[in-house]
């Protein structure tokens, strides 16, 4: 049973990391910063649990907030780049990112041992959920109780008028200007919440795996973010979801038996998926 | 209400426009007719804010308009439509309508939240006038991209009129329509110079223009060669070398 | 000062083999509109595969590897366009993208898992040979790397200048649908595009394997973001900007290295890449719209 609360702790996870993207995507940005954001909100998060002994629900705050506040100085400029430009300038980006938490070292001594990160080596012993006595099938159900609030969230945003706008701008950005639509405002907004989207999953995956390291947050990583909304397609967050377990649940899990093969079929199950359905799973609206 | 005063744009060493005067009175409808590449569609696009001006001023209600973003001008009270009818295609008739309700009324109208998060029951009375003026009040839900071209052009306009302007600018609206939908065009511009809406409308269905404008301007290769009612047009000798043929 | 110069020197010699990646990227992007994100791994590739001519010949020259890696190059160029371009409808944005994210994905993976991981020893010419210029020092295998990137830049502005494939694959970049009306079969420009780009790409790999003196799959994504980098800072679409950016990020990056350490070289790139991006965002020879 533990291994199906696994399961689902990782699709949560991973559902949180490609709902980030999905807002971005609406709007036309493809962003591979996504992963930066999430690394950002995993090592804020564990330091606040591990070293200054927060709770980690307050963690998850700063972690998503520090992942919002990142995500909005980085739409800024990211408006300055269009099109494809923005896919090589975020990948550089993250992979600053990813150098940075390289370099970074700030350990403290707690009771006789020194914990923090530590640079190549990565943060250790993030261990709030063992040392307070969660069970597995309870930090599934934290994990999901935030991925049901942002999916809600998402959801709540795709009936609203505030929805209409990111896709409208999403479809053609010239048409946008003249109804009236602030490009800039759009745009921004929706990379900020993407950020505190990733902020908060990031957290979570902190504590959840308990160690995390620069190079979990690779390209890699980046591009999973942005696979899950594309292949399950932008039409409903749901599609995003469905992409999440088909690829985490299915692929990694149930051909667990071919062993490292397993990102070699990732790369292959992308490629059939996009050459079948290049809309996505659930595909745009009919036409 | 508009004035362009020796308004130029250049693109690399083409004079798209050059050193163009043009008044537009509050409650006109003025023609801007030429042949291809006379600089009309470059005058909306300045007008509207896609390009900036290489020279000259563009004055709206008194307002300077150099430096004022795209989006801005439409709360100002401008709106325009496109020659090749971009509209959101993935989204329904009715949401192309709810995004472009960006006028100073519906933003003062309604709390922040209520305006941006409310589903689609607010702002109904007003889209639903338009869908009823557009006739496309059967197509509420239909994707743009599945309507037919006369129901896509109208959708143009009314996305247009969604955001309440003063000032409308129409960038070949007639092209690619038959005789009737001319017609129906025709008394729809009518209707709203009747309501008080200022209209620019570039065209080459000469009946349409020479129909309903007021006043008209002709431009040739970037400038005007000739402006006045439709008959003064019509029988302008320099016109009708440049333009509408015949000696 | 002349620590400075030399870094500066071997940087820019090897630079241009980062030129070479960059022209593949942006030749595509020119030509299609669209990133083949697999590029630098199919570069990689190739030069694995040029090392199977070690297998066949025993004892084979250097020169053997470097034409099998040229080849092999060109075989994983088509290989890529068919599995992400040729049956995805272009007008799809996204959907081309994703596939050749795939591709990179799948071509590391074969790679690691044919070499279990370890990095592979390249041969290299020249490379006890030093020309010395008073107390400045030109590394033989460097000059020679440098020396073959720039006939291969020659041979491909030969081709696109002089050539009638090239002459037709500069009217499809610019105007794909009017080429198509003029008779051109864009389906087998674009392969071709991407054949090129390959031979140009296997290439590359095999050079920086002969300067690094080995291969590791750990090459793949420092070499697709520096030669994404390259392409931006050229200008997308611009042939002569990814050379003289190849050049330009080739000489910094190994400045950096001298004056702040191998770890933070990078993140100075980066540096580099995000300056060009707020203050000259169309690169050095930006596209004219």
């Amino acid at each position: 049973m533990d291994f199906y609360f696994g399961l689902a702790q990782t699709v949560g996870i991973h559902t949180l990391l490609g709902l980030s993207a999905y807002i971005v995507l609406l709007t036309g940005q493809v962003s591979l910063a996504q992963a930066a954001f999430f690394a950002i909100g995993a090592y804020s998060a564990g330091m606040l649990t591990v070293l200054a002994g927060w709770h980690v629900v307050p963690a998850l705050g700063v972690g998503s907030l520090l992942g919002a506040v990142t995500a909005c100085a980085v739409g800024f400029p990211a408006l300055r780049v269009k099109g494809l430009m923005l896919v090589v300038a975020t990948l550089a980006f993250g992979e600053g990112v990813r150098l940075f938490f390289f370099n970074f070292d700030y350990q403290v001594a707690k009771g006789g041992i020194r914990v923090g990160p530590l640079g190549g080596e990565g943060f250790r012993q993030i261990r709030f959920f063992p040392e307070h006595g969660w069970t597995t099938a309870e930090v599934m159900l934290f994990i999901w109780v935030f991925v049901i609030g942002v999916m809600a969230l998402l959801w709540w945003f795709d009936r609203s008028r505030y929805g209409a706008v990111l896709r409208s701008v999403g479809e053609d950005e010239v048409a946008a200007q003249s109804v009236g639509i602030n490009l800039t405002a759009v745009k921004v907004s929706a990379m900020t919440v993407g950020g505190a989207i990733a902020g908060v999953g990031g957290g979570l995956y902190a504590h959840y795996t308990t160690h995390i390291e620069h190079a979990n947050f690779n390209v890699l990583l980046a591009t999973f973010a942005i696979a899950y909304p594309i292949v399950g397609g932008l039409r409903t967050v749901f599609g995003t979801l469905a992409a999440v377990i088909f690829v985490q649940a299915f692929l990694i899990e149930g051909l667990r038996f071919l062993g490292d093969w397993r990102n070699l079929l990732f790369g292959a199950l992308i490629i059939l998926a996009m050459n079948l359905r290049p809309h996505g799973l659930f595909g745009r609206h009919s036409a | 209400m508009l004035e362009l005063k020796a308004v130029s744009r250049y693109f690399g060493g083409v004079r798209a426009l050059d050193g163009l005067d043009l008044t537009v009175n509050e409650g006109e409808i003025v023609g801007l007719i030429g042949p291809n590449g006379s600089g009309k569609s470059t005058t909306v696009n300045l007008i509207a804010g896609l390009f900036p001006l290489t020279a000259g001023e563009i004055v709206f209600r008194k307002q300077a308009l150099r430096d004022v973003p795209v989006h801005k001008r439409l709360q100002l009270g401008i709106a325009r439509t496109f020659q090749n009818i971009r509209l959101f295609g993935q989204l329904s008739v009715w949401q192309n309508l709810w995004v472009a309700q960006n006028s100073p009324e519906d933003r003062s109208r309604r709390g922040f939240f209520s305006r941006w998060l409310g589903g689609q029951t607010r702002g109904r009375k007003e889209i639903a006038q338009l869908l009823e003026f557009s006739a496309l009040g059967h197509k509420q839900d239909e994707l743009a991209a599945n309507l037919s071209f006369g129901e896509q052009r109208r959708l143009e306009l009314a996305r247009a009129l969604a955001a309440r302007p003063k000032l409308l600018l129409l960038d070949e609206p007639a092209a690619g329509m038959n005789a009737e939908e001319i017609g129906q065009l025709r008394q729809r511009i009518v209707d709203l110079r009747a309501e008080g809406i200022t209209i620019v409308l570039i065209e080459h269905v000469m009946e349409l223009v020479m129909g309903v404008a007021d006043r008209i301007a002709v431009l040739n290769f970037g400038q005007k060669i000739a402006e006045g009612t439709p008959a003064q047009v019509q029988s302008d000798p320099a016109v009708k070398k440049a333009y509408l043929g015949g000696s | 000062m002349l620590d400075f110069l030399q870094t500066l020197s071997d940087g820019v010699l090897f630079g241009a083999i980062y030129a070479l990646i960059g022209i593949g990227f942006t030749l595509v992007f020119g030509v299609m509109h669209k990133i083949n994100m697999a590029y630098a791994a199919a570069s990689v590739g190739g030069a694995y595969a040029g090392l199977l001519v070690l297998k066949a010949v025993a004892a084979a020259p250097a020169w053997m590897v470097f034409f099998g890696a040229f080849l092999a190059g060109g075989m994983l160029g088509w290989l890529v366009y068919v599995t992400c371009f040729h049956f995805i409808p272009l007008s799809s944005p996204l959907a081309p993208l994703m596939s050749t994210v795939g591709m990179l994905l799948l071509i590391d993976e074969v790679i690691v898992h044919l070499t279990a991981g370890m990095p592979q020893s390249y041969p290299a010419m020249f490379d006890d040979v030093m020309l010395r210029l008073g107390e400045f020092t030109l590394r033989g295998d460097l000059l020679l790397v440098f020396g073959i990137s720039v006939l291969a830049m020659i041979g491909l502005l030969a081709l696109l200048y002089r050539s009638r494939l090239g002459l037709a694959t500069r009217a499809v970049a610019q105007q794909p649908i009017a080429a198509q009306l003029c008779g051109i079969r864009v389906t087998r420009v674009n392969a071709l595009t991407f054949v090129i780009t390959g031979l140009l790409g296997g290439l590359a790999g095999a050079l920086i394997g002969a300067s690094v003196g080995a291969l590791s799959p750990l090459l793949t994504t420092p070499l697709t973001v520096k030669g994404l980098i390259v392409t931006v800072i050229g200008g997308l679409g611009s042939i002569p900007g990814a050379i003289v950016a190849g050049l330009l990020v080739g000489g910094f990056e190994n400045l950096f290295q001298q004056f702040r350490g191998v770890t933070e070289r990078d993140m100075y790139v980066m540096l580099l890449l995000f300056a060009f991006l707020v203050f000259r965002p169309g690169g050095l020879f930006p596209a004219k719209s």
